[in-house]
Parts: C-alpha cells; structure tokens; sequence
C-alpha cells in the first residue's frame, strides 16, 4: 500500500505532464470540429445537391471507420503519401478534429433545422446576403442551442484521446501505461488515470453549462 | 458555401503544416516499445530508459551521431519505421524472417529464451501449462505469439492464448489467477520475478531468439554504422556494466 | 392623384409547386403613397405573391420594377439592395430571438447599410419610440408581447427607409387585444404617405384605408377596384360571394 502510493506520488509530475498533453488534444481536436462542423452542418443544410451529397459521404466515412483505423490510415498512409511530415501529435489532432466534426456537424445541423423558417426569411427580407444571414442570425442560434450536445462530444473526444498513443503521442493514458510496466503497480495507475480522466470531463461539462447559461436568451425558456 | 468551406479547410491544412514540419536536422529517431523493461522502458521522470536505450546512446556517441528515443505502440512500431516516423528500433525486437521481409536488421546482439512466467506456488510442469485449455497469455504481435499459434495451437495443443497489450499486464493477469501462466522473453520474465510473486516455468520449445535493431532497408550506411557501433559496444567494457545494471 | 408616380410594377408574376400553380400571371402596379389591399381565402396566394415581389419566394415567371428599373434578382447584389428598398412585414413577426429590439432594428444598419454603431443606434432608438417602445429597447422578442413584436419589426423594416412595404397579415397571429396598437402603427404609416400592399382578413381597417382591394383566389386575381365598389358592388360573382361572408364574420368597421 504504501510502495504503492510512493510511486504514485512520484509519477504525478510525468502523468501532469501527460494530461496536458491530453488536453491539447483535446481543445485542438474540438477546435477544429467546431469549424468544420459549422461549415459541414451549413454546407447539409443551405448547400445544393452535390455539396450535401459530398458531406453525405463524409460523415458517413469519418462516423463508420474507426478511429484506430483513420489514425494509421492518415499517419502512415495520406500524409506519408502527399510527402507531408506532420508529427504524431498534429495528426492525432486533426484525425481526432475531423471525426468529431463529423458528429459535431449533427448537433449543430439538429440546432439549424429547429429554427424557426422565419429567421433566415426576414434577414434576407432586410437585404442580407445568406452568408451574412447565417453567420450573424442563424449560427449565434443554434450555436446556443448546441452547447447540451457539443458538451456530450467533448466527454466522448475526452475518451477517445487516448488512442492517439497508438500514434506514439505520450497523452495521460499512454504514460500511465509506461509507469505501471516498469513498476507493476498497474491497478493503482490505472486507477488515477480514470480519476484525472473523471475530473477533465467534470471540468469541462461544468464550464459549458457555465457557458450555456451566460450566453441564454432572457425570456427564452429551454 | 462549398467554396467557402474548401478555403477553410486549405486554411487550416496551411496551418498545420507551418506548425506541424519538424526541421530535418541530422538526429535520428529510435522507436522504442516503453513497456518492455528491462530493454525499453520511462524512467521515474519520464525519460525513456533501458538497456536498448544506453547502448544506443553509447553507439551513437561513439559513431558520431544523435539519437533520441521516442516511445511507440509496438502494434505500430514497423509502420512507422517504414513510413519514416522514426529511424530505427532498438527495444529488445526479435529478428525473424518475416520482420527481415520488411526491414534490415543489424547484428544479433542478445540471444533470448522465450519462458513460461506462473506464480510462484504453481506445481505444474510446461507440458501440464499447455494442457487442459489452460489459458495463456501473450503480447500482441510478438514472435511467440506467433510461433505459439503456429507450432502448438495448430498442432493440437490444448490451450488457448490470451493477448495482451505487454508483458507486465500479462504478468499481472497471472497473479490475479486469470490465465495459468505467460510467454515472454526471459528479460522481462527476470524483471517480472523481481517485482511480483511470479517464477519462470522454463521454455516451452521455441528456439531462442536474436535481438537485433530494425533499419529501413535503403539506409544501409546506417547499417553498417551500427554494425560498427555494436561490434565496438560488445568488445567494450561497457557492455559488461549494462548487463550488470539492467540484469536482462 | 393622376400624377404620382408608379413606384412598383409587377407584370405576370407565377409560382407553381409541383404540378400546383399557386399564383398565375398576377400583375399589379402600386403609385407613391397608395395602398392596395390583397383580400380572399386562405391558401389563395396572397402570401405568395407578397414574397414573390421582393424574391423570398422565387418565382417561375414574371418581372418586376422598382421606379422604373428592373429587378434581374439572380444578379445578387441588386437583388440584395432591392431587398433593402422593400420592407416587409411577416404574419409571426420573425424578430431575431438571440437580439434585443434595439439590436433587431440596429443590426441591418450596421452589417447591410454600413452605418456606424453610433448612427444605427441613434436611428434605432428613434423608429422604436415613433412606434411607442421607447420603453422596451432593451428586451429581447421573448420578453415582449405579441403586438410589441409586429412593431419592433415594423420599426426593423423603416428604418431601412424602404420605398414599398410589404405586410403578410400582419395581425393574424395577434390576440384580439393587441390587434390596434398595430393597426394604428400602419394607420400612421399611410398618413405619412408610405407605400404599401397589404394583405388582411380585417375586412373593415381595408375599407377605411385602402386605395383598392386586389381579391385573390386559386392564384388568380380575379378582380381591382376602390373598397366601396368591392364591398357593395363587385363585378365578380367570386368577389360579391367573398365580401359578403368576410364582413359577415369580421364586421364593418374597426
């Protein structure tokens, strides 16, 4: 028990160290399928026939392939290929970024539809163009209203973060690892590994509710 | 709109690539697999250490070249050597025919055993181990994993395997008496009885192995710089320290 | 009156859904300072035929002037600036929800007129009281009545200084209560001479004001005239069997 704690106390620093890079991850990948997202829902939801028909197989290839799966096919393979030298960890990101705008998209595509037709009508009606209708009426909306299942992504990219070791990325999970094979004390790695992983998405969830309330519509009962 | 979003995405690919290029200097890059102690593995601070990773050191210092040593999933570690992610692998990998299809390897540097690890009030025998669907456990994609499905399972045997993502988690299954015993090298298996209530069994049959680092076929200069490095290592005096400190 | 100008011109104006036609060949001209009323069912294209003129609705046939100038609407920064010449006003008021009324009002200005942040605002805050919510600038749409919502959105739509103004039954979705402070915003609108067409069930408001009533049905405008003749004396079966049943249910006055 206390041998255990010991080398628990000693691995804190490298496993802080591991979480933040977690966290990077994290805030790059949800940063990144936030603007593809937007871009992807507008594109499904205002876009001709073709262009829907395009994000159509998008999705449906970053939701039905998995993740292992893209990472190696994106590291190893297309960036090798383009002759592009990113590092593991920029790839995790981007990888990571564009699954989850994948799903992301859906959030905010629900967001858009369940706006009333209105809106996009009477600021075009004020001579607006579509783009200035979506981004300064129709996005601050549903971005809104987007918040309770954008927070839902965060947990899961949260989780899914680490699997990017499988790239060689040293995130929390990954370093937990390491320390347990070179000391065998894997349970009570593994559980401080789940505590920080328990805390991040406790963090995180807390901030966007903090977030949902500060930007709600006054009267707007939701 | 579709416009809109292409130049979005060329923007953020732009983005990336600015930040994402490593300069291309002259170190070299060793994958390591960092849960195989005693040959790969973090030290209390985080830095990769072991007995693969000072010999390395070693080498480079005396070749006249730098090497840093990144930790990698070992299920990957060959794919990202081919795709030029990493340079080499030194961390106690097995020369085997099929791995040579792929890459170069240096000069045998350790000759390993594969053992069966049980704990240590197990009375059975190797051939009680492998009998009676016992379970045993194993490291992904290592080469006993595969000589073991190969040579006994598809023989006849009656056990089945159970694969791990490293030796020390198969060692812990052990001890929590999920499986009956584990295959590995004989290093870690020695490191694994230091540590927790496990014995080694003994071999089971495979031949034993060389330990050799893993080059992509077209550096040959670097090769043979290694080559050279491993001779010199060997005949140093430095090598008798290693095998004292790491205990392989 | 003989010499007003003809501000908007609308000349076989036809939308079709489908194999459904739902507005065929209409064609209507508005002189400064008139206002035409559309009357007839529901469902008879009157809605269709408001947002076919400023483009809402993309018609399949006709053409459009505004002073004298056509409007090409797939060249879309002329359609964009007509847009701005033509308010319009919406049965449910379609006020932005995530903005304040003042930012209702304001937010066309800056982002459309250019304008700056000080000049919108100034003339936000001054079409907001000329339609009573001097009060209310800072509430958002959900903190404001029904009545409250159809003016900011008037006020949204003049201080675009728009040429014609289009208003979609703009009482239809309001409580008997808060139908006249509306009402008495239009009023005041044509005292001073605004341009309009209007379509409405409140049969008596049209009679009181309008220069005609245009009675729609199945698409057709079936018959113009000045409200006197429409109500009392219509040349059309149609239009004599309508007006009767509408001033029946809604009363002769207002």
């Amino acid at each position: 028990m206390i041998e255990s704690l010991t080398v628990l106390y000693g691995a804190l620093p490298y496993l802080f160290r591991g979480t933040l890079v977690t966290i990077a991850l994290v805030a790059g990948a949800m940063g990144l399928g936030l603007v593809v997202g937007v871009n992807l829902a507008v594109g499904q939801v205002y876009g001709n026939r073709w262009l829907r028909k395009a994000i159509g197989i998008y999705i449906w290839f970053f939701r039905g392939v998995p993740l292992l799966v893209l990472l190696f096919l994106f590291y190893f393979g297309l960036f090798s290929l383009l002759g592009i030298n990113l590092s593991a960890f920029t790839v995790a990101i981007i990888v990571l970024g564009l699954i989850t705008a994948a799903y992301q998209s859906q959030i905010f595509r629900g967001a858009i539809l369940s706006l009333p037709e209105g809106q996009l009508k009477a600021a075009r009606a004020l001579g607006m163009s579509d783009r200035k209708a979506i981004v300064l009426i129709i996005l601050p909306q549903a971005l809104r209203l987007s918040i309770p299942g954008w927070s839902n992504e965060y947990s899961i990219v949260l989780k899914d973060s680490a699997v990017a070791y499988a790239l060689g990325v040293m995130e929390m999970m990954a370093r937990a690892h390491f320390v347990a094979s070179r000391t065998y004390e894997h349970l009570p790695l593994y559980f401080s590994a789940g505590l920080i992983f328990l805390i991040l998405t406790y963090l995180g969830t807390k901030g966007l509710r903090v977030l949902e309330e500060k930007v709600r519509i006054p009267g707007y009962s939701r | 709109m579709g416009k809109r979003i292409l130049w979005v995405l060329i923007l953020l690919l732009s983005f990336t690539l600015v930040t994402g290029v490593q300069a291309a200097d002259k170190v070299y890059v060793n994958g390591i697999d960092a849960n195989f102690p005693p040959f790969a593995y973090v030290d209390k601070n985080g830095n990769p250490d072991g007995f693969d990773v000072k010999a390395l050191d070693w080498i480079a210092n005396e070749m006249g070249f730098k090497v840093t040593h990144k930790p990698m999933d070992w299920d990957g570690i060959i794919p990202s050597l081919m795709a030029k992610k990493i340079d080499i692998i030194a961390s106690g990998m097995s020369i085997t025919e099929k791995r040579a299809e792929q890459v170069n390897f240096s000069i045998p540097y350790w000759k390993i055993a594969q053992v069966l690890v049980a704990k240590n009030d197990c009375g059975l025998s190797v051939d009680q181990i492998l009998s009676n669907g016992n379970k045993i456990g194993v490291q992904r994609g290592t080469s006993e994993a595969k000589w073991m499905k190969d040579n006994l399972i598809k023989k006849g045997k009656d056990f089945s395997l159970v694969e791990y993502d490293s030796a020390p988690l198969s060692v812990e299954d052990v001890v929590n008496g999920r499986i009956v015993a584990a295959a590995m090298d004989d290093a870690p298996a020695k490191d694994a009885a230091r540590k927790k209530p496990v014995k080694i069994v003994g071999g089971f049959g495979m031949a034993s192995e060389d330990f050799g680092y893993a080059i992509r076929k077209e550096d040959t200069e670097l090769l043979s710089t290694i080559d050279e490095g491993l001779k010199r290592l060997m005949a140093s005096p430095y090598w008798e320290e290693l095998i004292e400190k790491y205990e392989p | 009156m003989a010499h007003r100008k003809t501000i908007l011109r609308i000349e076989d104006m036809t939308k079709r859904y489908g194999s459904k036609t739902v507005l065929k060949n209409a064609s209507l001209s508005l002189k400064e300072g008139e206002l035409k009323i559309l009357i007839g069912p529901s469902g008879g294209g009157k809605s269709t035929l408001l947002q076919c003129v400023n483009f809402l609705v993309k018609p399949d046939k006709g053409r459009i002037w505004l002073d004298g100038e056509e409007i090409i609407h797939s060249r879309k920064k002329e359609l964009y600036a007509y847009r701005q010449k033509v308010g319009m006003i919406f049965q449910d008021f379609n006020l932005f929800d995530h903005l304040t009324a003042l930012q209702n009002v304001q937010i066309a200005l800056v982002k459309v007129k250019k304008k700056t942040k000080e000049q919108a605002r100034t003339r936000a805050i001054n079409e907001l009281e000329r339609v009573g919510l001097g009060d209310h600038i800072k509430k958002y749409p959900a903190q404001l009545s029904g009545g409250q919502k159809q003016r900011v959105s008037i006020a949204r739509a003049l201080a675009m200084d728009p040429k014609v103004m289009l208003l979609d039954e703009p009482t239809s979705a309001l409580d008997p209560e808060l139908i006249s402070e509306v009402l008495d915003v239009i009023i005041n609108l044509r005292l001073h001479g605004m341009t309009m067409i209007m379509s409405t069930h409140q049969i008596g408001f049209a009679s009181e004001l309008a220069d005609e009533l245009v009675f729609l049905e199945d698409g057709n405008i079936l018959e113009t005239g000045p409200p006197k003749k429409m109500l009392s004396d219509a040349d059309c079966e149609r239009t004599r069997e309508f007006c009767s049943k509408i001033t029946e249910l809604y009363g002769n006055s207002f």
